[in-house]
């Protein structure tokens, strides 16, 4: 029997191959895992769904494959042939997954949604069409024993192949979708460029997270108009209430840093400006508000950025925020973010301050409608109450979808937020 | 003398040959095509297919004159002028081999003829009388065709020992004819040499005649032998043959008894074979199987990548129509295209009185692959046409598969049902089912409504005959 890539989960329909846990010859268990798939989110390790042995391996480092797509073919279960049992042996040998013979990349891997037009002619029968029709299939490359006939006794017709090759094409594009994207982000096909006749240069694949990236920023980019209002924040409090707590987290085993008090000041202001916590709903023409507080928070990991989601904001307390953020930034770098971790954003954070740099303009993360973007908090003059003060400024950069938020709504925010900022109630620090 | 260049030579002039090379200057090739005959088309135009169907139609007429009395038409007894016959059998075969140069000349296919013989993989020679001349290719296409076989044992070096060759010049009516095999070559010509006069007796090794086809469908032909030939002897071998004085000597052995007998001409037709010898296809890549066919695959490209091989010389059924088709399929595989000698319906006809013709998938193979099939048969007893001409001595057969109800091959015996088949073969080709051949109007009364009404019958619902209601 065939394994085939299971479904992974919304969104995660494909994926790279990273490892091959298994040789041909193997005997695997139910539940074992057989190969390491990187996607979007995560590299994730695929269970076996059947006992047996390895008679074929089908995928092999490096290959991009979809839902559906066989990855192993399993002889026989506990009492198998003699002659998986003799090819054993052979294969065993060649451990590294790198030095196994790849196998060959098969045409036949358009593995179709639809098993409709997945009809193999049993028997080597063969495929019946007319003499003109079948010439026409051979010239478009087009295998007619795949094509169920929907003519009197089976027989293919024309349409039936045209249908066929629609379902090619768009199982192509389904599959092609995510490489081509991040190859050319920039949609009007970028001429090619020898970098290499002004200086050395070092060439590296675009990665699948990398792909996903690009997709989706030039997706935001482009379907969103954006505007961002600026503003400076006075952290001076909120870093000495962070100090002063600090200890008592310590303590309980969190590091207490500025991030989990920005997350109650916004979840604050959100509450106050609903039309910022909502997303834009195109094909239902309505603008969706919501009622929770789930708050993306940008992580820069070695492989690229990812956004995991802290649920319900509003409604945990600093403590169990700081450990949140904690354990979510870690889980982040070991690429272990589970696909539902990263969904059900209402509003993201990218908070730059602890690497430095001051106002910048985040893109909005789609379907949320506002981003916030902290720079790097600094001591400077500023004048209070007449007088110069040095406090720490910390520069504050709202992106948002000019199309559910207007200009005014924006500033009025931002006012919000950064009285929320500077006035930040110790009862809330406090354990 | 420099070589001659071209983009493709063919080798051999038969209707594999020419068709290739006609069809490759269509499409705009330079073209050389070899013959070592004098005249051009081959077997079939020369030695087989067409003459041995003017004999047939020639000596026809005896046995229709003779059969014309009980229908109140009387003729005298026959005059047989046999130089007249072939000189008419001749100028037919001349005007058709003229017709293939003239259609070489129109479209610049220069002829040569000579005997090629391969010198590399893109090079040969042609010899002739005057010399010979060098030609290098881009690619040949080698359509040499068969020889009839004469066993060792046969060949005594007497003339009256002929193969179908020399029985096609028909130099004397034997009073006694033995003809060794019965295939369609030898049932052919035996009903020839019956209508001329000949006692024909014909000695099959197999255990029946027209082997390939279904014996029900061969029976009419055998019923008619039977009346035509002096005896038709199945299971029977020859053992020896010596010439003594003007006839020839036979032993042969049949249900365990051995025989002598003495015949005034024997014709072999007990099989053909390869001409790929004195070809110089060992200075080739070009690889043989154990018969001295030359090994191809379904693009027709032999083991060398500049040489392909149609027709006889590529083995399997040795047809005319058969190398027509792999001709075009060859010259289109050369001209890039993806053309493939696969799942191609082939025709078989037998041209004995009744003829026999068949196509697609046979009753015999049916049952031996296990192909899930239904057979249908219309007697042509109840065809009003068959009457008419006083030949009820038919059958329209159909194998069909009872799910598609498509049909899988249509076998017929009768009088013209080598034209008959052609329908059949278009309908196999198309995928077509019994309800399309059953919803097409046949006209009336022709035998072609044979078609129809055996389509019909599968139904249950045949006009002019009663079948079993369909379930």
């Amino acid at each position: 029997m065939d394994l085939k890539l299971p479904k992974l989960g919304e969104g995660a329909d494909s994926g790279v191959v990273v490892n091959i846990l298994v040789n041909e010859g193997d005997t695997i268990t139910k539940d074992q895992a057989i190969i390491e798939l990187e996607n979007e989110k995560a590299v994730a390790a695929i269970p076996a769904t059947a006992n047996g042995v390895v008679a074929k391996i089908h995928v092999k480092v490096g290959d991009k494959i979809s839902v559906g797509h066989r990855l192993i073919t399993l002889s026989g279960g506990a009492g198998d042939s003699p002659a998986t049992a003799a090819a054993a042996p052979v294969a065993k040998p060649a451990a590294k997954p790198a030095a196994r013979p790849a196998p060959e990349p098969e045409a036949e891997t358009e593995e179709l949604p639809e098993p409709a037009v997945e009809e193999t002619a049993e028997s080597g029968a063969a495929p019946v069409a007319s003499p003109s029709l079948r010439r026409w299939a051979r010239e478009l490359g087009i295998n007619l024993g795949k094509i169920r006939g929907s003519g009197p006794g089976g027989r293919i017709e024309t349409g039936d192949v045209r249908k066929y090759i629609a379902r090619l094409q768009a199982a192509a594009t389904k599959l092609q979708t995510a490489p081509a994207t991040a190859a050319a982000p920039a949609k009007p096909a970028a001429e090619q460029i020898d970098f290499s006749k002004w200086g050395p240069i070092l060439k590296k694949p675009v990665s699948t997270l990398r792909g996903v990236i690009a997709r989706r920023m030039w997706e935001n980019w482009n379907t969103i108009p954006h505007v961002t209002q600026f503003d400076d924040a006075d952290f001076t409090k909120l870093n000495e209430l962070r100090k002063k707590y600090a200890p008592a987290y310590e303590a309980k085993g969190s590091k207490l840093t500025l991030t989990p008090l920005v997350l109650k000041a916004v979840a604050a202001t959100l509450k106050k400006h609903p039309s910022f916590n909502a997303s834009l709903d195109e094909t239902a023409n309505e603008i969706v508000l919501k009622e929770y507080i789930h708050l993306g928070i940008a992580v820069d990991t070695e492989q690229g950025l990812i956004v995991p989601v802290l649920r319900d904001v509003d409604k945990k307390s600093v403590l169990e925020l700081a450990k949140e953020l904690e354990s979510v930034a870690q889980k982040a770098r070991d690429r272990k973010v589970s696909a539902d971790d990263l969904k059900g954003g209402s509003f993201t954070i990218s908070n730059q301050g602890a690497i430095g740099g001051a106002h910048f303009t985040p893109i909005v993360n789609k379907p949320e409608v506002a981003i916030l973007g902290l720079g790097r908090g600094a001591m400077k003059p500023v004048v209070r109450d007449g007088k110069v003060e040095v406090r720490m400024m910390t520069p504050l950069g709202l992106s948002y979808d000019h199309r559910v938020i207007d200009g005014g709504g924006a500033a009025r925010f931002i006012v919000d937020l950064v009285a929320a900022l500077q006035d930040f109630s110790e009862e809330v620090v406090k354990l | 003398m420099d070589p001659i260049k071209t983009e493709i030579v063919v080798v051999g002039a038969g209707p594999g040959g020419y068709a290739a090379a006609f069809y490759a200057a269509d499409l705009g090739k330079k073209v050389i095509l070899i013959e070592r005959d004098k005249r051009l088309g081959g077997v079939c135009l020369n030695r087989g297919c067409i003459p041995s169907k003017a004999l047939l139609y020639a000596t026809h007429q005896i046995t229709a004159a003779r059969e014309a009395a009980h229908r109140g038409v009387t003729f005298a007894a026959p005059t047989l002028d046999l130089s007249k016959m072939r000189a008419w059998k001749e100028s037919i075969l001349t005007k058709l081999s003229g017709g293939i140069a003239q259609l070489a000349k129109m479209r610049n296919v220069t002829v040569i003829q000579g005997r090629a013989y391969f010198e590399g993989s893109q090079s040969l020679r042609v010899e002739d009388e005057q010399g010979q001349q060098f030609i290098n290719y881009e690619q040949a296409i080698v359509a040499v065709g068969s020889v009839p076989t004469i066993p060792k044992v046969f060949d005594l070096g007497n003339p009256r020992v002929m193969t179908s060759t020399e029985a096609l010049e028909i130099e004397d009516v034997p009073e006694n004819l033995l003809v060794i095999g019965g295939g369609y070559i030898g049932m052919e010509m035996g009903t020839v040499y019956a209508a001329l006069g000949s006692k024909v007796t014909v000695i099959e090794a197999l255990d029946n005649i027209l082997a390939g086809a279904d014996p029900d469908l061969a029976r009419p032909v055998v019923t008619a032998a039977k009346k035509a030939f002096k005896e038709i002897r199945l299971k029977a071998k020859v053992l020896k043959m010596a010439t003594v004085g003007k006839q020839i000597k036979v032993e042969s052995e049949h249900d365990g008894k051995k025989v002598e007998e003495l015949y005034d001409r024997v014709l072999v037709s007990v099989g053909r074979a390869a001409n790929s010898a004195d070809l110089g296809l060992e200075n080739t890549g070009v690889k043989l199987d154990e018969k001295g066919f030359i090994k191809v695959n379904d693009k027709l490209q032999t083991d060398d990548p500049h040489i392909y091989a149609i027709g006889d010389i590529a083995g399997g059924i040795l047809l005319a129509h058969k190398a027509h088709k792999e001709a075009r399929i060859a010259v289109e595989v050369i001209h890039g295209e993806s053309s493939v000698n696969k799942d191609i319906v082939i025709p078989a006809v037998v041209f004995t009185d009744p003829e026999l013709a068949w196509c697609g998938i046979t009753e015999a193979e049916a049952k031996q692959r296990g192909v899930k099939h239904e057979v249908v048969k219309f007697p042509w007893a109840a065809s009003g046409r068959a009457l008419s001409f006083d030949r009820t001595d038919g059958v329209t057969k159909m194998i069909i598969d009872p799910d598609s109800e498509r049909v899988l091959g249509v076998g017929i015996c009768g009088a013209g049902a080598g034209e008959l088949i052609a329908e059949a073969v278009l309908a196999i080709e198309m995928g077509a089912t019994a309800e399309d051949i059953a919803l097409t109007v046949h006209p009336h009364p022709t035998l072609s409504e044979t078609m129809m009404e055996c389509a019909e019958v599968f139904y249950g619902h045949a006009t002019h005959t009663m079948a079993k209601k369909r379930a």
